[in-house]
């Protein structure tokens, strides 16, 4: 029938619920992983072209501005990965038996168990 | 433009209708089957069912035994050749439903799972959690999805059947919301599957639309409405919303307790309390697993006798379920938990919900044989809308849903069979009677003077309400039913001058509740009148001024039948058929439902 | 009833027949703590405007008729309660991401035709004679799709995904869930039948994992995870497909015990 009314959305339809904004700030921080990991490829670039080039990289990148777009990169990355880690028991449940595990335990062994122990074993590695 | 014609017409989309379209769809794939609802399907009523469905599986059960604790829960009502039927096609029924793709509770060997229900000797309900209806109409209409010739009238509201020259039944006149069009959906059968009319009452479990519409439709069109003064009130319902509390609660262990704290149902012949922490609680046939017109019985003899508990909503008992702890309820019965605390703000978990018999089930309806056939050639019905009848007296929990899968089934195949042999139809009448059909819509609601002085529906559907509530309750008497049949005939006076606000064509939903109103007044009088004349008590009906059971003279079925020109129903009788099971002592308790032999085997 | 306390409702009208634009109606009702929004709407029928067209029946927050827009949130009416919102004013619209019948009904055809493309029923071949009695299946192979089919198609879940919204092509949140659903049954074999749809172009890679059907989800099916587990069982497929073109589209392939963890 044509008498139906249609309702459409604003192109700002991302303000109209929280959960979109949220959802619109999560996609927004890929591009500051992305971001860092153009960083990261190049200065492996810079490693591979020899010790003095990558410590004259290293030495522009401990710049203020260089600093600060680091510090911004880790908050999004952490922010991602904490976002993450909170959708991953969604998209793969675990199962014992019939019961499902519950959600932030799923979390802590999927998600935050795996990084930390990585991030020691990276930062042991550096330290040593 | 206005006409389709089909093989077999259904009108209901809940359980049984959808049953009764596989059945035609998978017999007779050239078939086309129209499917009538005046609700998309997975609206439909059976979706509130919790509890389960009775058959018989597991090797400790037998058929017998289920066609016993039916029989002695109808107080002997049921014809005892449908309900033989009925028990013996239930298993076979119910495993095509799991095939289908329910989701059945399960053991841990991969089993089904069964527990006990109210009035069964052994347990033998299978369910899915405490959502049985909801997963059983859900996976019905599911699969019907899978065969093309199932065509929907989703949103129809069929208001008339169509009978041809030879008064066969070959179709309805049905309004499609959407535009307000009234069409002849035409079929060579005809199955009327539309569910109960507990809307008939102010305080029930059931939905908005549970209006006993095609109940009223086929008593028009000339086929009586067997047994309808037995009105089930379950015992368990929130009080208010009338939400319904399932009895599985009372399967899993669930006890009822006066304001005292006292377990009542042993005052009233139920059997002895065995204490919750007892490996033998709760115990068949015995006290909260009675059946559901002595319990709700025994909660109006408790509030008689000033033992209730008054809440703001009136009179409760508590339902205890405490000691099954959380995790059983979790795992058993979810849904009780989710409702008692949305509606009732109380966590069954810690604290007792507070309950009280509301009006649940029709066990009277469209008088149909064990093949679900009406007297009007080519019309069926199943569901709770009809009367096999194999409820009599007293419908057994978990009884309906089975009930609604072997007769959907039985009605199917009745229909096709006789849809192929009786092919041919005069098309012209049926539209004329269609056209007639629309005119007295059009005629009864929007040529109607101005709303000024013209009844509303909400006010004499309210009317309605109080008088069945008052004169033909739990317990009834001759001057109650007087009183309750002549404002019936007052309302029905007044419905003459109905007034709708709206007169608009698209989705005209308070003409719908006018319709409905018109069913309900029907459906409502039947009850009465039915009641009025049955001067014994038997299973829900309750008469305190004819206390005993009377089977010299109505070991019968109350056969309402509509009269041209006549205010009221007439009321004829009809003898129950009793094969192998003649009628006894009607015993709850401990050593109830023990073996007995039938006659004659 | 508390004597004379009010609260007003605003709803949203539309009449196809004499309506190009809705517009909101103003009504004071009775204010009971114990009613919900629908038995608000109910009262304003009964007693003031009859015309006021809504859709509703069991009021227990199962047959999935009475959603709508409750300020701005899709809820089911029967289970949102004055008292949440009292004394301020409650606005009811028909849910957003459909066409709008009249008044506070929204056109469900679509969504009808969604739920049946995702083919949710049991597929297969061997079909068993009841005689044979009923499938094995353990609690563990029921708990894999429990879940997912509690699914009331109450349709709340359509209003709040933004996908719906833009992409006609879209199944949506419900019709995916209940496909998910059928493909982990361990009684089912029509795995690769049913992927065939879901896989094809938006229909289920439109989603984006905003997540907000699963916010709004009144009985807890979480259709965003469903989602995600179907993308990666599509994937999976996919894969398959690529590297034995002919053999994998057999009914039966992957199916064969409850496919999960």
């Amino acid at each position: 029938m044509s008498g139906q009314y249609h309702r459409s959305h604003s192109r700002a339809w991302f303000l109209e619920r929280p959960g979109y904004i949220r959802f619109m700030i999560r996609e927004l921080t890929s591009f500051f992983v992305a971001a860092y990991l153009v960083v990261l490829i190049l200065t492996l670039g810079r490693a591979a072209a020899g010790e003095a080039a990558l410590a004259e990289w290293l030495q522009a990148l401990s710049g203020t501005g260089w600093m600060v777009a680091h510090g911004v990169a880790l908050v999004m990355a952490v922010w991602h990965a904490v976002t993450w880690f909170k959708a991953v028991p969604q998209a793969m449940p675990i199962f014992i038996g019939e019961k499902k595990l519950d959600a932030p335990v799923a979390a802590v062994l999927m998600g935050y168990g795996p990084w930390l122990t990585v991030t020691a074993g990276v930062v042991w590695w550096a330290v040593r | 433009m206005t006409t389709h014609q089909h093989d077999v017409i259904i009108i209901g989309g809940g359980g049984a209708g959808l049953r009764a379209a596989i059945a035609i769809a998978e017999e007779n794939p050239s078939f086309s089957v129209a499917c009538v609802s005046k609700v998309f399907p997975m609206r439909s009523h059976t979706v509130t069912a919790e509890g389960g469905a009775a058959a018989v599986i597991k090797p400790h059960d037998s058929l017998e035994d289920h066609i016993y604790d039916t029989i002695s829960g109808a107080d002997w009502l049921a014809d005892q050749d449908a309900v033989e039927r009925f028990v013996n096609r239930a298993p076979d029924e119910m495993i095509r439903l799991e095939h289908w793709g329910c989701p059945w509770s399960r053991m841990a060997d991969g089993s089904v799972a069964v527990r006990p229900f109210g009035g069964m000797k052994i347990e033998r309900t299978w369910f899915a959690a405490d959502k049985t209806g909801f997963h059983m109409l859900h996976s019905l209409f599911q699969t019907t999805l899978k065969y093309g010739a199932i065509a929907r009238y989703d949103e129809h509201f069929a208001t008339r059947l169509l009978i041809d020259d030879e008064g066969r039944c070959r179709g309805c006149a049905a309004i499609e919301l959407r535009t307000g069009t009234v069409r002849a959906i035409l079929g060579k059968a005809v199955i009327i599957c539309t569910g109960g009319a507990g809307k008939a009452f102010p305080f029930t479990t059931n939905g908005a639309i549970k209006t006993g519409d095609g109940m009223a439709m086929a008593y028009r069109a000339g086929v009586p409405l067997k047994d309808m003064e037995f009105i089930q009130y379950h015992p368990t319902g929130l009080p208010g919303t009338g939400i319904l509390i399932t009895e599985a609660s009372r399967g899993e262990g669930g006890i009822l307790v006066n304001k005292d704290g006292y377990r009542y149902l042993q005052d009233y012949d139920l059997g002895t309390a065995l204490d919750v922490s007892d490996p033998r609680h709760p115990q068949k046939r015995s006290m909260e697993l009675g059946p559901r017109d002595r319990l709700s019985q025994c909660f109006v003899k408790e509030m008689w006798a000033g033992r209730t508990i008054s809440t703001k909503d009136g009179d409760a008992v508590h339902l205890d379920l405490r000691h099954l702890g959380e995790a059983r309820i979790d795992k058993r019965i979810p849904f009780v938990r989710e409702l008692a605390r949305s509606y009732a703000g109380i966590d069954p978990v810690h604290e007792p919900i507070p309950v009280r018999p509301v009006v649940h089930y029709v066990m009277g309806g469209i008088d149909t044989d064990a093949n679900a056939a009406t007297n009007i050639p080519g019309l069926y019905a199943a569901g709770e809308c009809a009367c096999v009848s194999i409820n009599g007296a007293n419908r057994l929990g978990s009884n309906s849903l089975t009930e609604l899968l072997v007769f959907g089934a039985e009605a199917g195949a009745g229909a096709a069979r006789f849809a192929m042999e009786n092919a041919e139809y005069n098309l012209s009448g049926l539209e004329a009677q269609t056209a007639d059909e629309r005119e007295r819509i059009r005629r009864t609601y929007f040529s109607s003077p101005a709303k000024s002085g013209g009844e509303r529906i909400a006010v004499l559907r309210g009317e309605l309400h109080e008088a069945m509530e008052s004169g033909a309750g739990i317990y009834r008497d001759a001057d109650s039913l007087n009183a309750t049949c002549t404002k019936i005939a007052e309302l029905r006076e007044r419905y003459a001058r109905v007034a709708l606000d709206d007169r608009t064509n698209s989705f005209n939903t308070e003409l719908t509740a006018a319709l409905e109103l018109s069913s309900l007044l029907d459906v409502a009088q039947t009850m009465a009148h039915s009641a009025r004349e049955r001067t014994e008590s038997r299973g829900s009906h309750q008469r305190l001024d004819f206390p005993e059971r009377d089977d010299d003279h109505f070991l019968t079925h109350s056969l309402a039948c509509h009269r041209e020109g006549a205010e009221a129903p007439g009321i004829e009788y009809r003898p129950v058929t009793i094969t192998k099971w003649p009628p006894g002592a009607r015993t709850y308790g401990a050593d109830s439902g023990l073996k007995r032999k039938p006659a004659g085997t | 009833m508390s004597d004379s306390k009010t609260i007003t409702l605003e709803l949203f009208r539309y009449h196809p027949e004499t309506d190009s634009e809705p517009r909101f109606q103003s009504y004071e009702v009775p204010y009971d703590e114990d009613w919900v929004v629908l038995d608000a709407i109910n009262w304003i029928k009964d007693y003031v405007d009859g015309s006021v067209t809504h859709r509703w029946s069991c009021r227990m927050g199962v047959c999935g008729s009475c959603g709508m827009m409750v300020n701005g949130e899709p809820k089911l009416t029967c289970a949102a309660f004055l008292k949440s919102y009292y004394p301020f004013p409650v606005r009811v619209e028909p849910l957003v991401n459909f066409p709008v019948e009249r008044d506070l009904v929204v056109d469900m055809d679509g969504f009808m035709e969604k739920l049946r493309d995702v083919k949710p029923y049991i597929i297969r071949d061997d079909v068993n004679d009841t005689s044979q009695g009923e499938y094995r299946q353990s609690p563990a192979e029921l708990a894999q799709y429990k879940q997912y089919s509690m699914c009331i198609n109450c349709m709340l879940c359509y209003s709040a995904c933004p996908v719906v919204g833009h992409e006609e092509e879209f199944l949506g949140p419900a019709a995916l869930a209940l496909g998910h659903r059928y493909n982990k049954d361990s009684r089912d074999r029509g795995k690769s039948e049913r992927m065939e749809v879901m896989l094809s172009n938006e229909a289920m890679w439109g989603c984006t994992f905003v997540g907000e059907c699963s916010v709004v989800c009144p009985k807890h099916v979480d259709p965003a995870g469903a989602i995600q587990q179907a993308k990666a069982m599509g994937a999976q497929e996919y894969f398959k497909r690529f590297v034995m073109p002919r053999g994998a589209g057999t009914k039966g392939a992957g199916a064969s015990r409850g496919a999960g963890a």
